[in-house]
């Protein structure tokens, strides 16, 4: 089509939009090469200091430490969402479906605080599994949950579970049902059937999921400031301490944008290791 | 005559266990905030000792929440309504034209569904301190429309991609112009994908908060920012209550979704 | 292993179809979805080495059928047997059955040669073992060669041969084809035909056959079950379908059949004579029986079976009045108005070098239907 109708109008709208993210992720950049000012909002002149800064152990620690957060969090979400996600697809009653998938989706509209917050009462020291297991005489004492990397994944697997869910969902529903049945018929019994069919051509679903959770276990900060307690140090954690408790927002913006940087190097090398695996799904 | 579903049944009960259990887990916290709602005492146990409803009182009361979610609505229908008449607009031009930096421009405004939430927020954040616009409604809005985006532009590019182009192509050979046909036949069709990604950037921006807690000011705090403002200072049963209120509108919300629309077509889960 | 011979289920051999053990047995099996009933009592016997066709409307319980013998569906009644075995409670991975899907359901993510091997590595056989036999199958269908292709490099013949491939080198006791030909276009399916029923009787594989386009079913079956609404109406070979269909959906859907007001003349246990106008055709008896002389009846007469008389010619005719002539290459279609005796145009079809443009919408004609393979139905209401 060589008229193109309206396309200014359809388009400007989104260009501003897009320059207006592209501004704030400059004045990242922009900041994060700044001097800190101690005492003041206003930066100083062009250094690299924020970057060497970041080298100290405590902060590749805490790198690191947010890239293991990622890594359980979006397995064990993984390895929980599958059966979840099958049972969605594989459901013929319609009332029941529509329940487990209400179920396992509403969590995605409560938003890090509520579910967060929820999470605090499961975990705490009077909190719920701990009151249990004291009442049935298992635990003499609370179990520490609270302010632990356990905790914290816990909570954050939650957090992801629906979009791994959804996710998965979206892969298992476009796998024909007669490739199951092909194998059956061939002689396959329903494990290996699932081993050998339905979960390698699931595994776009599998990449696209896990490569989300890890992204918005990146993101996370209501969970592992509260859950966390400052135990746990996680990049948004940190991020945020420096910026509304000591104002260094020049450093605040180096952190960021190293941790954008890790985010995308991280995602491009799962999607480059996980290549050959998702071919495997290629219809 | 007998009934044969027997023979599949040691695999499927272990399925069935399993879902369970892990429904089981993902439902934990709801039960258990609900259960905590109704506690009379001000100090968390289990089972409460005794019941009522004054948390509730209280939460509906309190000021900063009142005040969170008059805010949170204001933010929201005006996050929502930009970023489903940008993202419309922007989701039909990418499936009918190709224009210079198609590509750089989809993906861009896709990228916030990977860069982290506060990342955003502390970019916006500099920015406005750059320009000296100060935090408050307008900076909220755009961070929450530049959220939002990525949702409704999938949502409507998949009912566009659904849409059958032929009947378009038929009004245009009844001689409809460029713009009736938009109004009169592409428009009408995409209402349920117009209708279900605003619904979907409405419960999100709603719920926004990490970027929402860099980018506003006292004024405009909204709901979630309240929340989490009111769990760092206190440990009373309130918030759990209001929790309860959020969960349950939330699943009302959804399966009203559910029934009008089909969750699985909106979520784009269903095979068919 | 429970053989049916053994229980002495099977009946002492009346005719040569079942001398042998069956391959396939029903025994009223009976299928609901919810309060529907897709499939009720069916009973069916398929001989080894048969050539089964199912053939009906969709919806008609043909692909119920078809899962149920594969056993991806559990019967709500009845029993299925397989070479003599009880299967109606087995699993389908353990039926040793090949099936050739409507889309193949070639795995997209094997090659050519590891789908062929999948069904022989189920079964624990040895690598050199299965490398052989996968070379063998290819073979069979012409594909040497092929082995590290993947399906989505193959046209549509080619995914279909390996689909084939795939169901037959496990050596299947039955081989079930699924509108196996509805994908491919039309040149490629005559001689798709042609090569797997080449194939199928050289391995003397018992196969059934779903489909519903009775072109097909005609020309390849030995034998073929009508089915319609979750009944089998009629179990008989190609011909007998076609010229003695046992019922009215029968006598409707294979073919084309014009349908005349008839009267009841007379009637016993092998003849019955019908009246229509001037005109007395003799029929088989046996669907009219018990009908009472005068009752109204539908006779029911194929295109090629109503000739054009000349109007001086002996004996009496039907005046028909010519609605629509349609030039079909090797014959024409008439379309005629037949005033009292048919509600509906009736349809003549007369060979090509009968004249094409001999006539025009209204010219009046008379006809007669040849009295061969006349057959007439109760007069249905409504």
């Amino acid at each position: 089509m060589t008229q193109r109708p309206f396309l200014g109008w359809l388009v400007s709208p989104a260009v501003l939009l897009a320059l207006g993210l592209a501004a704030a992720m400059a004045a990242i950049l922009q900041y994060s090469v700044r001097a800190y000012v101690p005492g003041s909002l206003d930066v100083g002149g062009l250094t690299f200091e924020n970057f060497t800064t970041l080298l100290r152990p405590f902060y590749l620690w805490a790198f690191w430490n947010t890239i293991l957060l990622c890594l359980m969090t979006a397995t064990f979400t993984l390895i929980l969402a599958y059966p979840v996600a099958y049972a969605l697809v594989r459901v013929n009653n319609k009332a029941l479906k529509s329940f487990i998938l209400i179920a396992s989706i509403t969590p995605l509209f409560l938003g890090e605080v509520v579910r967060t917050y929820s999470w605090m009462i499961v975990l705490g020291n009077n909190g719920f599994i701990n009151s249990v297991l004291m009442s049935l005489g298992i635990i003499d004492s609370p179990l520490q949950m609270m302010f632990t990397t356990s905790g914290v994944v816990a909570a954050l697997v939650h957090v992801t579970m629906p979009i791994m869910v959804i996710m998965l969902t979206a892969g298992l529903s476009h796998i024909d049902r007669n490739y199951e049945k092909a194998a059956e018929s061939l002689g396959a019994g329903p494990i290996r059937c699932f081993m050998t069919v339905t979960l390698p051509l699931s595994m776009p679903g599998v990449v696209a999921g896990f490569s989300t959770a890890f992204a918005w276990t990146f993101s996370a900060f209501a969970t592992p400031q509260l859950i966390g307690g400052g135990k746990v140090n996680t990049v948004s954690t940190l991020v945020y301490q420096l910026g509304f408790a000591s104002f260094n927002f020049p450093f605040a913006a180096s952190l960021s944008f190293a941790g954008l940087v890790m985010t995308f190097a991280v995602l491009a090398l799962m999607k480059r290791a996980m290549r050959p695996i998702e071919r495997l799904g290629e219809q | 005559m007998s009934s044969f579903p027997m023979r599949k049944h040691p695999l499927k009960l272990v399925g069935i266990l399993l879902v369970t259990v892990i429904l089981g887990f993902v439902m934990l916290p709801a039960v258990v905030v609900t259960i905590t709602a109704f506690n009379d005492k001000a100090i968390l146990a289990f089972p409460p000792q005794s019941y009522s409803l004054r948390w509730f009182a209280r939460s509906l009361a309190y000021d900063d929440f009142r005040k969170g979610f008059w805010n949170g609505l204001i933010v929201t229908a005006w996050a929502s309504t930009l970023a489903l008449a940008i993202g419309t607009g922007f989701a039909l031009a990418l499936h009918r034209y190709s224009f210079s930096l198609k590509s750089t421009l989809e993906g861009l405004l896709l990228s916030p569904l990977v860069i982290p939430h506060f990342t955003i927020g502390l970019g916006l954040l500099i920015l406005s301190a750059q320009l000296t616009v100060g935090r408050g409604f307008p900076l909220v809005i755009l961070a929450h429309v530049i959220l939002v985006l990525p949702f409704v532009l999938r949502s409507v590019f998949i009912s566009l991609q659904n849409l059958d182009g032929r009947l378009e192509m038929a009004a245009s050979s009844l001689g409809a112009s460029p713009g009736r046909v938009l109004f009169t036949v592409t428009l009408p069709l995409l209402v349920p994908g117009l209708v279900s990604g605003w619904l979907f950037a409405a419960i999100l921006s709603f719920n926004e908060f990490t970027a929402t807690l860099f980018v506003s000011n006292q004024a405009a705090q909204t709901l979630p920012v309240a929340m989490y403002n009111y769990v760092r200072e206190y440990a009373d049963p309130t918030l759990a209550a209001l929790s309860v209120i959020y969960i349950v509108v939330t699943a009302l919300l959804l399966t009203l979704a559910n029934l009008f629309f089909g969750l699985g077509k909106i979520l784009n889960v269903d095979a068919h | 292993m429970l053989t049916l011979t053994d229980t002495g289920l099977v009946e002492p051999a009346s005719q040569s179809l079942s001398t042998a053990r069956p391959a396939v047995q029903l025994d009223g099996v009976t299928k609901r979805f919810g309060n529907a009933t897709a499939l009720h009592e069916a009973w069916l016997k398929i001989v080894p080495g048969e050539f089964m066709t199912l053939l009906g409307p969709s919806g008609c319980g043909k692909t119920t059928l078809l899962n149920l013998i594969a056993g991806f569906l559990d019967a709500d009644g009845g029993e299925i047997f397989i070479d003599g075995t009880l299967v109606t409670e087995t699993p389908a991975h353990q039926r040793e059955i090949g099936i050739v899907f409507q889309n193949y359901a070639l795995f997209p993510h094997m090659t050519v040669a590891n789908n062929i091997a999948y069904g022989l590595k189920t079964r624990g056989i040895e690598a050199g073992e299965i490398r052989r036999r996968v070379e063998e199958a290819l073979a069979l269908v012409k594909l040497t060669g092929f082995d590290d292709r993947k399906p989505r490099q193959l046209s549509g013949g080619q995914q279909q041969r390996v689909a084939l491939a795939r169901a037959l080198v496990i050596r299947p006791k039955v081989l079930l084809l699924d509108e196996p030909f509805s994908a491919l276009d039309k040149n490629l399916r005559a001689s798709m035909q042609l090569e797997l029923k080449e194939i199928q009787q050289r391995l003397g594989v018992t196969t059934i056959f779903v489909t519903h386009d009775q072109a097909e079913a005609l020309s390849m079956s030995e034998r073929i079950a009508v089915m319609s609404a979750g009944r089998i109406h009629q179990i008989a070979g190609p011909q007998d379908v076609y010229r003695r269909p046992q019922d009215r959906f029968v006598a409707s859907f294979i073919g084309d059949a014009s349908v005349l007001s008839g009267r009841l003349v007379a009637v016993t246990e092998t003849a019955a004579q019908v009246a229509v106008g001037p005109l007395t055709v003799e029929v088989p008896g046996a669907p009219l029986a018990g009908l009472a002389a005068g009752a109204d009846v539908d006779l029911f007469v194929r295109p090629e079976h109503l000739v054009l008389v000349d109007q001086d010619a002996t004996g009496p005719a039907l005046n028909g009045i010519v609605k629509n002539q349609v030039f079909q290459g090797g014959h024409v279609d008439l379309y005629l108005e037949l005033a009292d005796h048919a509600a509906e145009p009736v349809l003549l079809r007369s060979s090509g070098a009968h004249s094409s443009s001999k006539f025009r919408s209204g010219d009046i004609v008379h006809v007669r239907p040849a009295s061969m393979d006349l057959i007439a139905f109760p007069k249905q209401d409504g």
